[in-house]
């Protein structure tokens, strides 16, 4: 039968290393070597670094929503002592242009604003100072004459607005700024010949990361190579220059952007475009290098790094027997005041939107809603987080109108280890996995079946305790296509297709490995994980590798940690590095033994003759002479002083969206799968949740290092308890953002974690990445949500109590209990 | 932070000497220096009480308890000769915070400061403690006189707290999620059949006693006893954290949870 799907023809796998048993380095839980600089407090953050006849600033920022600026009189700061210079967003823009939009049209955004703000928080002038104490004083002496308009909060009203209530009346009419609709496959028919259409209005409301360092940048201008040099806590630092050359009119080559240890990201690291965009046209105007380090209130309020914020109608349309036939929604998604990239959030979102279930066509309208708060950015999930727990919750909305076990109704639609790999109805495909094995093993490590027996027996001593279960895809390697495969197709925007990695690697005349990286750390460990697999590859010792970064001058393709794509993609880079060096390893060192290469193999950091004990000249020698005996060579370029490399990894697998966006094309191909069950009981009288035993299982393919692993499944999950539980950012009906801070903000600490936390693996390689790795960055939050909603409905059932919304707080939960109780 | 002087005291009376009309004590400095931080307060002066022997300690004799006013929260945690005359007060103490803040936070900054969702105020009214300071005693009904205000008069110094242990006492709070500050947190402390009831976190005007709780525990000291008290959502804080009628609602749930412990 014809598809939608015939024209997605998915390529052949690239994959060199082959999944394996028996590794020595890839698997073991080494210790993160990043960690010992980092525990001693020698990691050096951006806020660690000073430059000579550095100056600081600090910024004025917004209290309204929305305003007009009427004047700005910055008078009594210039007198200020201390002061270098004081500006104004008509300041900044003498000397750059508005932000980078991969919106299409592009929403204008001013790093500083201009004529009008659009949130609280956006700052609209700057002191640049000797040094911060005196930049705060005389930001304090700033005075600015509003004409305030009226704030758009609502998502829905904001829709609506017309005259004043409209964010961006010079780019658009109204404060819609995109509204696509598709249909992967034939959504309509499968409605039709459907039994049953379940709906369901869900809300996901918004909050962020919040990592313990907040954004900063250093920033110094040259005026007499007309460049940037840059420190700054970007994730992106290969890749930003390409994307705010424009804004600071210099050629991307022009700026030197130099990493530092970034103190925590979770995706709201991704770009901080705007800040070094903001920071870089203070130095220019100042003429002195100036830092900027966001404090906590403006890392709230205007970081630019919310996360989704979401309203769904959604619709599944199902058999009696419990087949699900087809999934469609109507998506309003509550963007804030600017559109930084686009829907690319939903476009993510697309990778998995049918979960692990067999759904033969999925339709969806998606409306991007402008409204004055801060815009979205990237948190970990990346707005898939958002459409697993749509999944999981209309999952359970179809088991309970079926009167079904929701756990039996799930295997019932679960891709089978057979159909891999299996194309969603969107395009993209899921590599390969087993689900019904990550979730026996996550059965037997939470022992269901004695829990579900112990729960009805709580449940019927008047406890309201309940167990919530999900399962979940986690999509890894992420393909660029995502950021505007939704866009008008007319103006599609910046249609970017590459996302490669590289390292370059070189053995020194010592022996020693040194590896340069193009990628930032963020927290993540990619220097244990490189370390392991060069380890691996090349059969050095672990101790052997160093590890050091580029900048982006000297670097070159680095995408960095995002999308879960990090290992997978450094792992290809290795690889590719590793055949080129063992290469020249194998032809000096053929060469030092009077053997020909292809005799001779790689065995503990030495070229060996296969099968012969004794003959061998370690990586050193080889290096050694390589590098300093040129004459011990034979003629000829092959034998060039040296051992050193480059190397670069492409995106494993990836093909282009249709033309006519009939399929999405193969995007996020490296599908991991979780499976999380939780049992929960709550406090009737105050609407707290308390978790009483907790299970996660993990397929994230061959596993680098199960230590690490682990840690991004804990944090992850910290992040989605926090999202399921507490946390939410308060706007109120002025457009002021009630709790931007850690006395209001609800953020989870290690007390509401789950003291019994049990994680297990599963491990299906993927037949295209090398050793078959797979992401394994967002799969906590991905996938606790929707355990932990199922878990506190299930335990909420004597009162019939029903979830669409999160976060479910104490007080809501209370709210939802107390309407039950009087209802009965 | 502004710019400020510091002077750590010796004595009580070498505190008061130096407060003048802008400075303030400073005792564990848990509240004080973040607010400086956050130039909310900006006193020209800090006199340090840390060092003033005289006000650090618990002392009990028999039902008699005094607790100096430096002395912190771990300490009243941990003393022996309280946990066993009013087990309730220290159990409450070491509730307070996170262990940092109760090994600098002490019992006098925080009922001198009055945040209105702090633990101590509701043990001190239910307690019907004394307030001991370098000019006079103040009972703790006349002492907490509104959010972030108290009897105190500027510059006079909080010296130590004092009450006669009750017969039994329990104290249950319900934490904001955020701040981990009490959001409804109640005291019942029965002293010979006459019950007093003070509750933190929910009243818009600070730490306050509840009568009608009072009256209906006075003769039937039951969590029974509490059903048909109404609590009135007219007198509570409403926030992003809860309505006033779910801290109504939860004060009453804490209430019989605290009864339900003695
Ligand atoms: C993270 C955190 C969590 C907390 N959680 C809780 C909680 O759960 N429950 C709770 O009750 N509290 C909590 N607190 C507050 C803590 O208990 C503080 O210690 C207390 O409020 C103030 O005590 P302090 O000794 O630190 O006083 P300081 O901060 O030094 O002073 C507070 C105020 O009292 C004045 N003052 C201090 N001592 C005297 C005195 N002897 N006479 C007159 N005036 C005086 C000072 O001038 C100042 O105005 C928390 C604090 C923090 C930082």
């Amino acid at each position: 039968m014809a598809s939608h799907l015939d024209s997605n023809v998915i390529p052949p796998s690239r994959q060199r290393e082959t999944p394996r048993a028996g590794l020595t380095w890839i698997g073991q839980s080494m210790k993160r070597v990043e960690d010992p600089r980092i525990l001693s407090g020698k990691g050096g953050y951006i806020d660690d670094v000073k430059v000579p006849g550095m100056a600081h600033a600090a910024m004025v920022s917004s209290p309204h929503a929305h305003a007009r600026i009427v004047s700005i009189d910055t008078s009594k700061a210039e007198e200020l002592p201390g002061v270098i210079g004081v500006y104004t967003g008509e300041d900044v823009a003498t000397v750059v242009d508005p932000c980078p939009s991969f919106a299409s049209p592009p929403v204008t955004q001013h790093a500083m604003a201009i004529d009008k703000v659009r949130h609280v928080g956006e700052v609209v002038a700057a002191v640049v100072a000797e040094d911060r104490y005196i930049a705060e004083d005389a930001a304090a002496l700033i005075e600015v004459e509003w004409d305030v308009l009226p704030a758009m909060v609502d998502i829905e009203a904001s829709l609506e607005a017309m005259g004043d209530g409209v964010l961006h009346p010079d780019d658009r009419e109204s404060n819609k700024a995109l509204d696509e609709s598709f249909e992967f496959g034939p959504v309509s028919e499968d409605f039709d010949a459907a039994d049953r259409i379940i709906k369901r209005r869900l809300r996901w409301n918004r909050s962020s990361a919040q990592a313990i360092e907040t954004c900063g940048v250093i920033s110094q201008w040259d005026a007499f190579k007309g460049g940037y040099t840059i420190h700054a806590n970007t994730n992106f630092y290969n890749f930003i220059p390409f994307v705010i050359g424009g804004s600071l009119r210099v050629s991307p080559g022009e700026m030197r952007i130099i990493p530092v240890l970034t103190g925590g990201s979770f995706g709201s690291k991704v770009f901080i475009h705007k800040i070094i965009i903001m920071t870089s046209a203070l130095s220019r105007l100042s003429g002195v290098p100036v830092k900027y380090i966001e404090d906590r209130l403006e890392h709230f309020t205007n970081s630019d790094s919310h996360g989704s914020d979401r309203l769904y109608d959604a619709e599944l349309a199902i058999n009696d027997d419990g087949t699900f036939k087809s999934l469609r929604f109507t998506v309003l998604d509550d963007y804030g005041a600017y559109l930084q990239f686009g829907v690319g959030t939903h476009g993510n979102a697309m990778a998995q939107v049918t979960g692990p279930y067999q759904i033969g066509s999925f339709g969806m309208r998606v409306i991007a809603v402008l409204t004055n708060k801060t815009q979205q950015g990237p948190y970990r999930g990346f707005g898939s987080e958002v459409t697993n727990w749509v999944m999981e919750r209309m999952a359970d909305a179809a088991a309970e109108e079926l009167g079904r076990d929701p756990l039996e109704l799930r295997e019932q639609n679960m891709i089978q280890p057979d159909q891999f790999p299996y194309m969603i109805p969107t395009g993209n495909i899921y590599d390969s996995g087993n689900f019904q094995k990550v979730l026996g093993e996550a059965k037997s490590l939470f022992d269901l079946d004695a829990w579900r027996k112990k729960a009805a027996d709580m449940r019927a001593e008047g406890r309201c305790v309940g167990i919530g279960v999900a399962t979940c895809m986690e999509r890894s390697v992420y393909g660029p296509t995502e950021w505007w495969s939704l866009n008008n197709k007319e103006t599609p925007g910046f249609t970017l297709t590459s996302t490669p990695e590289g390292i370059s690697a070189r053995i020194d005349p010592s022996g020693k490995l040194f590896v340069t990286l193009h990628s930032p750390m963020v927290g993540n460990s990619p220097e244990t994980v490189v370390t392991q697999i060069l380890a691996e590859r090349l059969t050095v010792a672990p101790e052997d590798v160093v590890i050091n970064y580029s900048d982006s001058q000297s670097g070159f393709n680095g995408v960095g940690p995002q999308g879960s794509r990090f290992t997978a993609m450094v792992a290809g880079a290795c690889v590719s590095a590793a055949i080129k060096l063992e290469e020249r390893l194998k032809r000096f060192g053929a060469h030092m033994l009077q053997r020909r290469p292809e005799d001779m193999e790689l065995r503990d950091g030495k070229v060996a003759v296969k099968g012969l004990k004794d003959q061998e000249t370690s990586f050193a020698d080889i290096a050694l002479n390589s590098s300093f005996f040129r004459l011990s060579f034979p003629d000829g370029e092959e034998f060039d002083s040296g051992l050193e490399t480059t190397a670069v990894y492409d995106h494993p697998l990836s093909t282009d969206p249709h033309e006519d966006r009939e399929h999405l094309g193969i995007f996020y191909p490296i599908v991991g799968h979780i499976c999380h069950i939780v049992a929960v009981e709550v406090d009737p009288g105050t609407g707290k949740v308390e978790m009483l035993d907790y299970a996660a299982v993990h397929d994230n393919g061959t596993i680098v290092n199960p230590r690490t692993l682990a840690g991004q499944v804990w944090g992850g999950t910290a992040n989605g308890i926090g999202t399921t539980l507490s946390e939410q950012f308060n706007y109120d009906e002025s457009g002021q953002f009630v709790n931007p801070n850690f006395a209001e903000f609800a953020m989870p600490t290690a007390n509401e974690m789950p003291r019994n936390f049990k994680l297990g693996h599963v491990e299906t390689p993927s037949p295209y990445t090398e050793y078959g790795i797979k992401g394994g960055g967002e799969g906590g939050r991905l996938g606790a949500p929707s355990a932990l909603t199922s878990a506190v409905e299930d335990a909420l059932q004597n009162y019939g109590v029903k979830i669409s919304a999160l976060p479910i707080t104490p007080p809501v939960l209370r709210g939802l209990i107390r309407e039950a109780e009087q209802a009965a | 932070m502004y710019e400020t002087s510091y002077h750590r005291a010796d004595s009580v009376a070498d505190a008061a000497s130096k407060i003048g009309d802008e400075g303030k004590y400073l005792a564990g400095g848990m509240t004080l220096l973040p607010t400086m931080k956050q130039r909310l307060a900006a006193p020209d002066t800090l006199v340090d009480l840390t060092h003033i022997g005289d006000l650090k300690g618990v002392s009990v004799n028999g039902k008699e308890v005094r607790i100096g006013a430096m002395t912190t929260h771990a300490e009243v945690n941990g003393d022996a000769a309280l946990q066993s005359a009013c087990p309730s007060l220290a159990k409450l103490a070491g509730g307070i915070g996170d262990p940092a803040v109760r090994h600098r936070g002490t019992i006098g900054g925080s009922i001198a400061n009055h945040d209105p969702a702090a633990d101590y105020p509701a043990a001190m009214l239910a307690l019907n403690a004394t307030i001991h300071t370098d000019s006079r005693e103040i009972s703790a009904d006349d002492f907490f006189s509104g959010m972030f205000e108290t009897a105190l008069n500027e510059g006079e110094i909080v010296t130590a707290i004092s009450f006669t242990a009750p017969d039994k006492g329990a104290y249950e709070k319900f934490r904001n999620p955020a701040s981990r500050y009490a959001m409804a947190g109640v005291f019942v402390a029965d002293h010979g059949g006459d019950v007093r009831v003070g509750v933190s976190g929910a009243y818009s005007n600070g730490a306050s006693r509840n009568s009608e709780m009072e009256t209906a525990l006075s003769g039937n000291l039951s969590a029974d006893a509490l059903d048909g008290v109404a609590v009135d959502a007219g007198d509570m804080l409403s926030d992003i954290h809860g309505s006033s009628d779910y801290r109504a609602h939860l004060v009453k749930v804490m209430a019989k949870r605290a009864v339900a412990a003695m």
